[in-house]
């Protein structure tokens, strides 16, 4: 990637593949949407009969009222019909719950998300792949055996129990963290003092839920590095004397990472789901939270709304390790 | 963000020389408070919105309660009190009702509150968006403003309860200039309420806060005393109770706090802690039970039931001490209760020998019978009590099935009638004919929440909650109310466990929280931070 | 076998991880033998720290015994984990293979309802599905078996993608054996022992996720189980750590001893395979 032709050819050869992949995930995108409706309206419980309980009272004009009012009477294919036709216009419905459009709503607490899921995402690929190389290259010595049996455990431990463990340790026991919260409330903060403030919490629950795939992704490269140094071309560049650091990170850095980037592009999919629980723990005003609220609430459209956008988010992580796998991979960019 | 440090000192300067105030009356002091400082308080779960004519969830009202006035707010011991109306009258055949309102009164954008307001909430409003105000005021012949400040309601019939329908949960007035004319559900004032009350909406961020601020035109000269209110949304129980200990919220109500945790605060010296302010919600904690089929139809096995469960334990493990053990339908706590009535103690034995009596005899797995008991789900406390409940009756035979599901479920199993057992615990709303007739009588047993759907039936309980209803003569009232609940006890379709109690838990500096029997529903008005 | 089993032996880790299995598994079965009586029910004041009143591992809120819980817990996990793994493996397989063998519209058809299963994040559909069909044993074995099997789909339909073209399997076909009969006596054999592999971890996951579920409210009522313990137990933790503790150490231990059981098997099974 040093001259300017190298680079030409690159775009070249990656544009074809992204835009088929990007077909590909327009067309998962609808079948999720299609899936999620049914899946969602298959559930037993009645949301105007939620509605009508929070009002303290109810009566059957007042109920049917709510049924008309959010298209609850409808036939479920009007509905569907409907519900399709407004995604392709970005109209993901209005939220009964909440009272507002759903696309608003799920706009408001994607951002959250994306900080969250983003930041852990990163802490557990540099993470993983610093401890991993470290561990594979000092194979059988002693921070080899630390960082494995760690990993290890870390991989065991339900995320959930983690996360209140450490909350005890650094918010409750040493302070030096706060326990909750995306930002301190009414310090009117702006640009460097605001973001220096949300990273203070944002680092317990972003490293709780990146801990795990930290662990995850430090045993799959310590795996790799050793599985790439028996490889014939590192034996042959070794024997021709290359120097130890260029070895390391000329030949088998790139090919040991190959592994490690599938398995983040698969995991990113149960990285966004591990945000329920964090969200919940640490009162982080994200997507996750909203999920689990409206699944108790039955809320339909903010679900089918969440769904959708959280299958696209998984879908765009999708793509960006692909096109990660693409740059990282020899033998594809010659193609 | 809290009182800071520098704040904080500068209230300590400022209130030093009047410490002793604190040693005066409540909320009729004269003198004393300090201006400024700001609350925080816990809310918990975030509201949907924030108007409380159109939501009845608890948080809703907390909130609105600071943004709205009521014409009237209740005691301890539930007499009225004035609000937005300063006086009252009720003529002698009790059936015309007369309001003279506040003067001087604005709502938040400048417009005159008048009492052409109050008649739009009930008779347009309300019907539309609150079956239960609808149902009160559907008594009404008339509501109409001879003035400005007058506001007259005309009932058809009498109706003994209805000086208790003017709290703000029942009837917020709303600004007519905003709503008339308007999807009144969908109206953007819903999140963003402009209102009359001590304080003003300044800022929703979702999941986050709820900012409220000092409303500077309030009918009442100097107050409210707070700088502002803001809300925090803590969606875990565990980190609601950090968030008090470390001092970023100074107030916390309901159960926004797991009981255990608020029992063990109660004692931390920085912390107030008072179980008052729930007189007019007053709930009882119940097992109720679909006495249309066998076995439950049968009398003798309810009362099995309720010689089963040990009510001490429940409230004294489940409910950590918050509460008082209940006789009857009516809580100790609000008006017109009787504890004269049958007594059901602890007993495996009796409870035994009634299903013995009845000839339900244990099968090859000792089991007599078996019921479903869908759990409400709102969280770790009712979850308990099933548990608990269970195991209790599973001492005498009787074995239980656990259903969890979401809300929606639950409501939708319950309304349909799906359920032997239910346990539950629905507001008093400060009188019976308003919160407590409406579970036993027979014209009320509907398809949907919080209506007779035990399918109880007894024309001499219809009677007596009707005659009670209409007569105005408290001491006859009080006579018939006491006939209903012996009747009631005696027929037991419901096991009445414990008389909740909820703690509203405090930063110690803050003064006058709690001064109503609708507690921090209150305006917040007087409240204040001592230096 | 023999050599295998040999082979196992000299691991260490293997073998940390059997006796930690066999002491779970021994828990499970022996549960009502270990702790008679019904391990709902109040035995002691509430709140009583481990090692007082003869009780190991203290009491809960309601003076239930955290050791009896953890013991008879052991059961409901390892019966969801198995279960659930075993389903996901027989639909993941079915569908791998076909996919793998038949290639082609079947083969891309398959894959793309697999691709849509691994589309939408795991565990949010498993919280979904246990909400709508309400929360039991039976259904929250379902839910995870259905966010379980795409990865064994997957996975099978490399295998057979690459079997399916070795010499032997040709020699096979031409000697007339049916699709059907080649599918299950020539290629699955061959390519069960990574799917072994993936299902003895995927256990892993399965209790993981059961534990998840019930730490969110969506476990099964009417059974004792880890998960439900630590939910139930978390708000509490610092009156009582020993509520969350002990059981969040038994997921921890049981998950441990499965992931190193698995992997010593598959260092044992497939030594040139890589892992997935």
């Amino acid at each position: 990637m040093t001259n300017w032709s190298d680079k030409t050819l690159l775009s070249v050869a990656m544009l074809k593949p992204v835009l088929a992949r990007v077909a590909k995930m327009v067309g998962v995108i609808i079948a999720v949407a299609i899936f999620n409706f049914f899946l969602v309206h298959a559930a037993p419980g009645d949301p105007a009969l939620v509605i009508a309980g929070q009002a303290g009272a109810t009566d059957e004009a007042y109920m049917a009222r709510v049924r008309a009012a959010y298209g609850l009477d409808q036939p479920l294919t009007t509905q569907l019909t409907g519900y399709l036709r407004k995604v392709v216009t970005l109209d993901l419905g209005y939220s009964y719950r909440q009272q507002r459009p759903v696309a608003e709503v799920i706009a408001e607490r994607l951002g959250p998300t994306i900080l969250l899921t983003g930041t852990a995402f990163i802490i557990s690929l540099v993470g993983g792949i610093v401890l991993g190389g470290l561990a594979g290259v000092r194979a059988g010595k002693f921070s080899d055996t630390v960082i494995t049996v760690l990993s290890l455990v870390v991989y065991a431990t339900p995320v959930f129990w983690l996360g209140i463990m450490l909350v005890l340790l650094f918010a409750v026991q040493l302070e030096w963290l706060p326990p909750f919260g995306y930002q301190t409330v009414g310090a009117d903060l702006a640009g460097w003092a605001l973001w220096l403030d949300r990273g203070r919490y944002l680092l317990l629950p972003a490293a709780t839920l990146g801990l795990l795939y930290l662990a995850i992704y430090a045993r799959l490269m310590r795996a790799s590095i050793i599985e790439v140094s028996h490889q014939d071309f590192v034996k042959t560049a070794r024997a021709k004397g290359a120097g130890r650091s260029r070895v390391l990170w000329r030949h088998m850095l790139r090919n040991a990472l190959l592994p490690v980037v599938t398995m983040a592009g698969v995991q990113a999919g149960t990285l966004i789901g591990g945000s329920v629980v964090i969200e919940t723990i640490f009162a982080w005003p994200g997507l996750g939270r909203l999920t689990y609220e409206a699944v108790l609430q039955r809320d339909y459209q903010l679900l089918l709304g969440i769904f959708l956008v959280m299958s696209i988010v998984v879908a765009i992580f999708n793509l960006v390790t692909d096109l990660l796998y693409r740059v990282v991979d020899p033998r594809i960019r010659s193609v | 963000m809290m009182v800071t440090k520098r704040q904080f000192n500068k209230l300590l300067l400022s209130a030093g020389a009047i410490c002793f105030a604190d040693l005066s009356f409540g909320s009729t002091r004269a003198y004393g408070q300090t201006r400024g400082g700001t609350l925080n308080a816990v809310l918990q779960p975030e509201p949907p919105m924030l108007n409380i004519a159109v939501n009845q969830q608890t948080p809703t009202q907390t909130i609105a309660g600071k943004i709205f006035l009521s014409l009237l707010t209740y005691d301890f011991d539930l007499k009225p009190l004035p609000s937005l109306a300063k006086s009252w009258s009720i003529s002698a055949d009790g059936k015309t009702y007369t309001f003279k309102l506040e003067q001087n009164v604005k709502w938040h954008d400048g417009q005159p509150l008048t009492a052409d307001d109050v008649v739009y909430t009930v008779t347009e409003f309300l019907p539309v968006t609150n079956p239960r105000a609808k149902a009160i005021f559907a008594r009404c012949e008339s509501v109409t403003a001879p003035d400005p400040h007058t506001v007259v309601f005309k009932l058809k019939q009498p109706f003994a309860a209805f000086l208790g329908a003017f709290d703000i949960a029942t009837l917020p007035v709303m600004p007519k200039h905003i709503y008339a004319g308007t999807d009144l559900q969908k109206n953007p004032a819903n999140f963003k309420p402009i209102g009359s009350g001590p304080y003003k909406f300044k800022e929703w961020v979702r999941g986050s806060h709820i900012h409220l601020v000092r409303n500077e035109d309030y009918f009442k000269p100097g107050k409210p005393y707070l700088d502002a209110i803001i809300y925090r949304i803590v969606p875990d129980g565990a980190s609601r109770a950090v968030a008090i200990e470390e001092g970023q919220v100074q107030l916390t109500q309901w159960t926004d706090l797991e009981l255990f945790d608020a029992q063990r605060l109660a004692k931390n010296p920085k912390f107030v802690m008072t179980t008052k302010g729930y007189e007019y919600f007053a709930p009882i904690m119940y097992l109720e039970m679909n006495v249309r089929s066998a076995p439950l139809n049968d009398k003798r096995f309810r009362y099995a039931i309720s010689h089963a469960i040990d009510r001490e334990f429940v409230r004294d493990k489940i409910l950590y001490g918050f509460g008082k053990v209940a006789t009857g339908p009516i809580s100790s706590k609000t008006r017109f209760y009787d504890g004269n009535v049958r007594k059901f103690d602890y007993s495996i034995a009796k409870a035994t020998a009634l299903l013995d009596e009845m000839g339900l005899k244990p099968d090859s797995e000792g089991v007599r019978a078996r019921l479903k008991l869908p759990v409400a789900p709102y969280g770790e406390m009712p979850a308990r009590a099933c548990e608990y409940i269970r195991q209790s009756l599973a001492k005498i035979g009787i074995a239980v099935t656990l259903e969890t599901s979401d809300a929606a479920g639950w409501a939708q199993k319950i309304a349909n009638w799906d359920y032997d057992l239910n346990l539950t615990w629905p507001f008093q709303y400060g009188d019976p004919a308003i919160g407590v007739t409406r579970l036993y009588v027979s014209s009320n047993i509907h398809k949907v929440l919080f209506s007779n759907t035990i399918g109880y039936s007894n024309p001499e309980v219809d009677r007596l909650a009707d005659a009670a209803a209409a007569e105005m003569d408290e001491g006859k009232r009080q006579a018939l109310y006491s006939q209903m609940q012996k009747i009631l006890v005696e027929d037991s379709p419901i096991a009445w466990l414990v008389e909740m109690e909820f703690p509203t838990i405090y930063d110690k500096r803050l003064q006058n929280v709690v001064t109503t029997g609708i507690g921090i529903h209150e305006s917040f008005d007087e409240v204040y931070f001592k230096g | 076998m023999k050599p295998a089993l040999l082979a196992f032996l000299r691991r260490p880790s293997g073998v940390i991880g059997l006796v930690i299995l066999v002491f779970v598994v021994g828990a499970a079965l022996f549960a009502s033998a270990i702790y008679p009586g019904n391990p709902w029910d109040t035995v002691a004041t509430p709140f009583t720290p481990p090692g007082t009143d003869g009780l190991l591992m203290g009491s809960d809120s309601l003076g239930r015994d955290v050791a009896a819980g953890v013991v008879h817990g052991a059961r409901i996990s390892l019966l969801i984990g198995v279960t659930s793994t075993f389903m996901a493996l027989v639909v993941g397989v079915l569908v791998g293979a076909i996919a793998g063998y038949s290639g082609g519209r079947t083969s891309s058809l398959l894959m793309g309802v697999t691709e849509l299963f691994q589309s939408i994040p795991a565990f949010i559909l498993a919280i979904l599905l246990v909400a709508i069909l309400t929360p039991s044993v039976a259904t929250i074995t379902f839910a995870i078996a259905i966010v379980s099997w795409p990865q064994v789909a997957r996975l099978t339909r490399g295998e057979f993608l690459s079997l399916k073209e070795r010499e032997y399997v040709q020699a096979a076909r031409c000697l007339g054996e049916s699709p059907v009969s080649l599918m299950v006596r020539y290629i699955l054999p061959n390519a069960l022992s990574p799917v072994v592999v993936a299902g003895s971890l995927s256990i892993a996951t399965a209790i993981l996720i059961e534990s998840a579920l019930s730490f969110m409210g969506l476990g099964d009522p009417n059974m004792m189980s880890w998960g439900y313990m630590v939910g139930t137990a978390r708000t509490m933790i610092r009156q009582a750590w020993w509520m969350s503790f002990f059981p969040g150490l038994a997921i921890l231990l049981t998950v441990l001893a499965i992931n190193l059981v698995g992997e010593s098997l598959n260092d044992v099974l497939n030594p040139r395979i890589s892992r997935q």
